[in-house]
């Protein structure tokens, strides 16, 4: 069984509100994998924490307090680390009853830190692409200067000839029209969809073993977003590229991903093989999936003219996260029995079948996993 | 990274040379107004020669050439400056431009020197805390370029000349006219030192700076260039450094200009500044009138110079690429 | 290495943000708002007492035998400048010159400014482009170069001084106002206000001016007034305002100059101090003031 290519253990990150004087628990305790060759997608409304959760991954979460726990084991090219190695040393946590107290950080110190650790990574091992490609992109620079800039920092091509015939190469391989004039074009004459080409191509330009893809159709039209999709699945399969998908759009997430992980409110609520969880016909889910889908339209649903499904009350606000599931309060699906264990603790992730975890008490899990 | 392309950025450097004319327009206006508006009929002085008050009859004024109207007056005043003819010094009787031309490069040393000693100040303050925020180490840097600014520039001055000149005996005690010497050029340091600390504009260059940075750095594409692991700085230079760096200094010019007036005058410094009090001392109409132009155009042509930057920086400028 | 401390409250969350805004504002700005009331009471106070004639000593008596002496000389709080005569009571009569001046500078500024701003945001279009010029037209002048122009062509009156230094403020508070309108108009704000059948009239003084934007104009007439101040001593210092004997901090550091190169650093040395311990004050409260009212709220 290989080693996952990422792993993330018991990932914290947290925020803080000054107006209020708490933390903003973003990441409370998130653990993913994602197997080589795989596409892992992360489902979530805003505020579930998702996009923190990777940016952590790829050591760029710069306010404060940051990543204050867990471990990051990246494993590439036969090489493995732990991206947050030494954070112990940088951060110093005071709980008090489960709840994270005070946190002294030296922020300065730990970013150096991160930095020295992530200098081979960021772009080169893991790279990454975002949402709003059009402000993704440096306005003052052409699109070729800033392929090329990539190339050259992470290949073996170091000259300018070879760096743009190969910026050339990877334009035309993302299916942009006339390389040779875009090359020289600007960020702000291009559309999203184009310039999320462009961001697409910068990332994979430099091979590298795992692509974090933050919300990368969200802002996009409709018909473009599926344009898209389509490029990133071709890439797929033709890179092999192991992949992260984030994204609130469960459509998006079925089309491109292997297994999923559903979040809510900071902690991961549900994980498996997408097939699995996102099957209409599932029984065993988290109930937040089963709202989710249900709120979502489907072909099925057109053709039944069956009603969408609001999901009751409102996102969960991590500063004030209640004690018990945290799903609790909006949850359709309470049964008496349960109803003291979901006010008061916090379920645990359990399998309720192989591979397939979710964290509820309606499924008490046989054996208990740590993920 | 290359220059916006060239035929547009012309276009707009167009429009940009039209504005400027257009507001030195309007600024030989507001002179000539203050010059109409004035007791003691100073125009007469300039459009008709060196000639006392209008008691001496209209007829008189009107044999010599001077229109009768306002806009007359005007027109053959303007015309005069467009040509150089700033009239004649009181005083000393000497054509005024030549005469500014000649002092007036003291006053751009001094400017210049100045105002590069206020960035190299500002900086370093500026870029530290935008990098890494508040620490005490900049909080108390700012704090004292607070205090630098609200330090009246000649007492200061007085500070400098003590412990530099009559103290230390660093810099010989020579004024700018006799400047034949090798180290004439060291005591060029001291009003530039002076100018450049206590001008009154180091607190808020740094501000300036500071807010600018942390907001370009705050951006997103500063946030890919870091997924990529790429040289921040590279990215973040021209948004965040290069154009609020130029934009500060075209913004603060006029005061510099007026803190050189001062500054002059502590030094005994032979420039535009001294030359502009002496003028007003003995209400010298043609000096101070010209250098109230010259200073404006000064003004006008450092904004120029600013919106040329930020056009050839900016590729939105150009506006001339493809869908 | 800076370890920042981040502490959760430990009661329920929400309560913290119940406190009022001098509560949770910034500690350094509430130091500089501090110090300015204060410099703004003393130089208040000063100017009445000044203007009252309620000295503590003759400020034109002079006196060979006491010359230069160093503050807390018996009799001479602040000692004596070169003539003899008592620096505290000359100090005091000092502000007389900027005081009102100054509150005329920023009168106009803060009235000028505003009828700008509203005229270029509220109306737009055409007076738009109109103020955006004269904004411009103004910043093109040095002040104390258009100041020695209006000295040279009328005469070295500070009212006259102050006036263009009024004239030379609105810009900038012509531009903070039509930025606030234009933030209006994007919430929505003004044509609210307008489907409410609201009159232009009240719009604009009472919701506009008075609710939205008075803060930015106290802000502004602060700031404004230290200008003034260092547009005042500036120009006494070169000659141009209230003339020897009377006192005005400017021309009292010029007095003292040949002195104070002469190792007597006092006569020059205590205007000098007053002017900068002043415009400190009016710059730093208005600075802390627009960190507490205008900055952006803290994270």
């Amino acid at each position: 069984m290989h080693a996952p290519l990422l792993a993330i253990d018991k990932l914290r990150t947290y925020f803080y509100a000054r107006a209020k004087r708490a933390f903003i628990r973003s990441v409370d305790g998130v653990s993913l994998s994602v197997a080589r060759g795989e596409t892992l997608g992360i489902v979530g409304e805003s505020g579930s924490g998702k996009s923190v959760a990777a940016l952590s991954a790829a050591g760029l979460v710069s306010a404060g307090p940051g990543v204050i726990g867990g471990r990051i084991d990246l494993h590439s090219n036969g090489v493995q680390r732990n991206l947050l190695d030494g954070l112990e040393n940088y951060a110093r946590v005071t709980e008090q009853d489960g709840r994270v107290m005070a946190v002294e950080k030296d922020e300065r110190g730990w970013r150096r830190h991160s930095d020295r650790l992530m200098a081979g990574v960021r772009g080169k091992e893991i790279a990454m692409i975002f949402q709003n490609p059009r402000s993704a992109l440096n306005p003052y620079a052409t699109i070729g200067s800033q392929l090329v800039e990539t190339i050259r920092l992470h290949t073996r091509l170091k000259g300018g000839a070879e760096a743009k015939e190969r910026a050339l190469h990877w334009l035309e391989r993302v299916r942009i029209d006339s390389p040779g004039l875009r090359f020289d074009n600007f960020p702000f004459g291009m559309s999203g969809g184009m310039c999320q080409r462009v961001m697409i191509a910068m990332a994979l330009c430099a091979e590298p073993a795992l692509l974090i893809a933050d919300e990368p159709t969200t802002g996009l039209d409709a018909t473009i977003q599926s344009r898209i999709v389509e490029l990133l699945a071709q890439l797929k399969t033709e890179t092999g590229i192991t992949t992260i998908l984030i994204s609130h759009d469960i459509s998006v997430i079925q089309r491109l991903s292997d297994r999923v992980s559903i979040m809510y409110g900071g902690t991961v609520v549900e994980t498996g093989r997408s097939s699995e969880v996102l099957a209409p016909e599932a029984k065993l889910r988290h109930p937040y999936t089963a709202a989710l889908l249900a709120s979502t339209p489907s072909a099925e649903a057109i053709r039944n003219k069956s009603y969408l499904q609001a999901i009751e009350g409102e996102v969960l606000d991590t500063i004030n996260v209640p004690p018990g599931c945290r799903f609790y309060g909006r949850c359709n699906r309470v049964t008496d029995a349960i109803r003291d264990q979901c006010a008061g603790h916090e379920p645990p992730l359990g399998e309720v079948a192989p591979g397939h975890q979710v964290r509820c008490w309606l499924y008490p899990a046989a054996h208990e996993s740590t993920a | 990274m290359k220059l916006a392309a060239i035929k547009p950025v012309s276009r707009v450097l167009l429009r940009e040379l039209g504005i400027s004319a257009s507001l030195l327009l309007g600024v030989s206006v507001v002179v000539f107004a203050i010059l109409y508006l004035a007791p003691g009929d100073p125009l007469n002085v300039l459009l008709g020669g060196q000639l006392p008050r209008s008691e001496l009859a209209l007829g008189m004024r009107e044999a010599l050439g001077v229109p009768r109207t306002w806009y007359g007056q005007y027109a053959t005043w303007l015309g005069k400056v467009l040509q150089g003819n700033f009239g004649n010094s009181i005083r000393t009787g000497l054509p005024v431009l030549p005469e500014l031309a000649r002092v007036g490069v003291n006053t751009l040393y001094l400017i210049f020197g100045s105002l590069l000693l206020t960035l190299l100040i500002a900086v370093p303050i500026a870029v530290h805390a935008a990098a890494h925020g508040s620490t005490p180490g900049n909080t108390v840097a700012t704090i004292v370029a607070y205090i630098l600014s609200a330090v009246p520039v000649f007492w200061f001055g007085y500070i400098v000349v003590y412990v530099f000149i009559n103290q230390l005996k660093m810099f010989p005690l020579i004024s700018g006219t006799a400047t034949k010497q090798a180290h004439a050029w060291l005591y060029f340091l001291v009003p530039i030192f002076v100018l450049g600390v206590a001008s009154g504009t180091l607190a808020e260059m740094i501000r300036h700076l500071r807010e600018e940075l942390s907001r370009v750095l705050a951006d997103d594409y500063i946030r890919t260039a870091r997924a990529k692991g790429a040289a921040v700085w590279r990215h973040a230079f021209k948004e965040g450094f290069l154009i609020p760096v130029t934009e500060i200094m075209s913004a603060k010019m006029p005061f510099l200009l007026g803190g050189a007036v001062i500054v002059e005058q502590v030094f005994n410094w032979p420039g535009m500044g001294r030359m502009a009090w002496q003028a007003a001392q003995d209400r010298d109409f043609p000096v101070i009138m010209g250098i109230a132009l010259v200073a404006a155009a000064f003004v006008r042509l450092g904004n120029l110079l600013q919106r040329v930057v930020f056009t050839a920086v900016n590729p939105r400028a150009s506006k001339e690429q493809g869908p | 290495m800076r370890w920042r401390r981040y502490l959760q409250t430990p009661g329920p969350i929400g309560e913290y943000s119940k406190l009022s805004l001098w509560q949770r504002a910034e500690p350094l700005d509430l130091v500089y708002i501090g110090y300015g009331l204060l410099v703004v009471a003393v130089v208040g106070v000063s100017y009445l007492l000044g203007a009252l004639g309620w000295l503590p000593d003759d400020p034109q008596r002079i006196n060979v035998r006491l010359i230069n002496a160093a503050p807390f000389t018996p009799g001479h709080l602040l000692g004596t400048d070169f003539l003899g005569r008592d620096l505290q009571a000359r100090l005091i009569l000092g502000i007389q010159a900027y005081f009102l001046p100054g509150l005329l500078a920023i009168t106009i500024s803060v009235a000028g400014g505003s009828i700008l701003g509203v005229l270029a945001g509220y109306r737009g279009g055409w007076f738009d482009t109109i103020v955006t010029y004269f904004d411009n037209l103004i910043d093109s002048f040095p002040r104390l170069v258009l100041i020695l122009l209006v000295v040279a062509a009328f005469k070295p009156d500070i009212y006259y001084v102050m006036v263009v230094v009024g004239i030379t403020g609105m810009p900038v508070i012509a531009n903070l106002i039509a930025g606030k309108i234009a933030f209006l108009r994007e919430k929505n704000f003004i044509e609210a206000a307008h489907a409410l059948g609201l009159s232009a009239h009240t719009v604009i003084l009472k919701h506009i001016l008075w609710f939205n934007c008075r803060a930015l104009l106290v802000i502004q007439a602060t700031l404004g007034m230290a200008e003034a101040i260092l547009v005042e001593t500036s120009l006494s210092y070169l000659g141009f305002g209230v003339q020897e004997p009377t006192p005005s901090w400017g021309n009292m550091v010029q007095a003292g100059a040949n002195y104070f190169l002469q190792g007597n650093f006092w006569p020059s040395t205590a205007p000098a101090l007053a002017i900068l311990a002043t415009i400190l004050g009016f710059q730093l409260l208005g600075d802390g003031l627009n960190n507490l009212l205008e900055g952006k709220r803290g994270k």
